[in-house]
């Protein structure tokens, strides 16, 4: 699996959605993306990518796009 | 009484049964286990695979306290968590921690389990003999985890119990542990208390306190989220049926009397819509006991005034000052105090011992900084964001845990 596919294999088990619902979709968009939903995909990407992630870079993970920026701070190449 | 050297241990009582929910019944081998280093690696390889399977479980969504709880024992969280410990290197856990688990939060045990655990103790947790759906999750997925080869030793460390009230198996717990950790209150601390401790053993107890809710009135007006506000207000009280020690009682509404009176207009309407969302159920019984409230602080006190609220699911109840005694008065479900004022010095009338949390909006942690630290109150534990109120933290009511659970061995 590609890093990218890891990346929305965890939005797409996290909230049960769609791989189309993936590009643009910010905090809050879908239900399932609430507090909790947050916490459950933060946990994911840190399993899948085996990193651990700042409190200050979790508070910011506003969105599919964001998020990747993020996780290129952990040297997590996504656009492979 | 069975004789090991010079150490005696009553018999385990038998006439009474002890249901395990999780881990070892024998418990008469516990208090001659290892005790751990603080933050074990095998101690947090068990967390991370309970945190594995707490979190995609399936009614995970119907219980956001076993969430938090998995978030929280995740490695990268306790990772994080180990780095403000810096001086533990010559310390090994006690030994055998004891912990009374309490009534009003059901995930309060789950916790109370991983700070034992974590500074390296064996733990035997008595779960409230009140049923929660929590306590079976967290306790199966437990049973699950230990399964593994790989945690058969830590499985002899760990003993999730209930039983009903109970003198002797107390005493029967309280004689094979050094630290007895009492969560539950007041009343609870006196029961246990009455079991002796061996000498060199103690208690953690944590006692009834009192929390509340400061607002800045004129920053609130200005949130365009205030949905998000009310369900975060809704998480540190209904969520728990507003009788955790954390929840708020009473809110400090800081401003002129027309905009706090704009505030809790948005205040009181946001988070009725977000009971009614939630489908908040409010018992028979709670509906009573909260109009009792309302009344009885309308004949103890001067110049109450009692709001006209849409249903019976929040009762609010309008001070013109600040009784010593308020306190004392925890009415839950859903029963707040408010006061206004212009400035938030007269908090500091009544700030006593009991008070553990302070939950604010519309402040900065600068501000709060320079209002609370330093002016040498006897109370207040912790000042968290709204919404933060019941989020655990390895320093609970002051006391630092971690630190606390072990022991330092000093070689010179």
């Amino acid at each position: 699996m590609t890093n990218e596919e890891k990346y929305n294999k965890a939005f797409i088990e996290s909230f049960g959605i769609e791989k189309d619902k993936l590009n643009g979709l910010k905090y809050q968009d879908v239900i399932s993306w609430d507090s909790i939903g947050h916490m459950q995909l933060m946990t994911a990407l840190e399993d899948e990518f085996g990193v651990e992630l700042d409190i200050d870079d979790i508070t910011d993970f506003s969105s599919y796009e964001e998020g990747k920026n993020i996780l290129s701070k952990y040297d997590v190449n996504l656009n492979v | 009484m069975q004789k090991l050297e010079d150490v005696v241990i009553p018999m385990q009582p038998t006439s009474i049964s002890i249901q395990l929910l999780a881990g070892n019944e024998n418990y008469d081998e516990i208090p001659y286990l290892k005790p751990l280093v603080p933050f074990d690696d095998t101690v947090i390889s068990f967390f991370d695979e309970l945190s594995m399977i707490l979190m995609k479980h399936p009614q995970g969504r119907d219980f956001p306290d076993v969430i938090t709880f998995g978030f929280f024992i995740r490695k990268a969280n306790i990772k994080r968590q180990m780095k403000s410990y810096t001086c533990l290197r010559s310390n090994v856990g006690r030994g055998v921690s004891f912990h009374i688990a309490p009534s009003n939060v059901p995930i309060n045990f789950a916790f109370s389990l991983a700070v034992g655990l974590l500074s390296g103790n064996a733990c035997i947790v008595r779960v409230s003999s009140k049923s929660f759906p929590q306590t079976d999750i967290v306790s199966d997925a437990i049973s699950s985890v230990l399964e593994k080869s790989k945690f058969s030793d830590l499985k002899r460390y760990i003993s999730i119990v209930r039983y009903q009230r109970n003198n002797e198996i107390n005493n029967f717990f309280s004689s094979l542990c050094d630290i007895r950790v009492i969560w539950g209150g007041d009343n609870t601390i006196s029961e246990l208390r009455k079991s002796p401790l061996p000498p060199r053993s103690f208690d953690i107890t944590f006692a009834d306190r009192y929390s509340f809710c400061i607002i800045k009135a004129e920053e609130y007006l200005d949130m365009q989220n205030k949905k998000k506000i009310a369900i975060d207000f809704y998480n540190d009280t209904y969520l728990f049926d507003q009788n955790a020690c954390s929840s708020p009682r009473l809110i400090y509404w800081v401003g002129s009397a027309k905009l706090v009176s704009q505030a809790k207009e948005f205040f009181w309407s946001f988070l009725h819509e977000a009971l009614i969302d939630k489908k908040y159920k409010l018992q028979s019984m709670t509906a009573i006991n909260k109009y009792i409230a309302s009344c009885q602080s309308a004949l103890d006190y001067n110049n109450v005034e009692i709001p006209k609220v849409l249903d019976n699911l929040i009762s609010r109840i309008e001070l013109k000052n600040l009784p010593a005694d308020l306190p004392e008065r925890t009415c839950g479900g859903g029963s707040y105090f408010e006061y206004t004022d212009d400035e938030p010095d007269k908090l500091f009338d009544i700030v006593s011992r009991k008070f553990q949390t302070l939950t604010y909006i519309g402040y900065t942690n600068a501000e709060l900084n320079s209002l609370f630290i330093g002016k040498g109150a006897l109370g207040i534990d912790r000042i968290v964001p709204c919404g933060k109120a019941a989020e655990f933290s390895l320093i609970w009511d002051g006391y630092d845990l971690i630190s606390h659970m072990s022991r330092v061995v000093s070689i010179d």
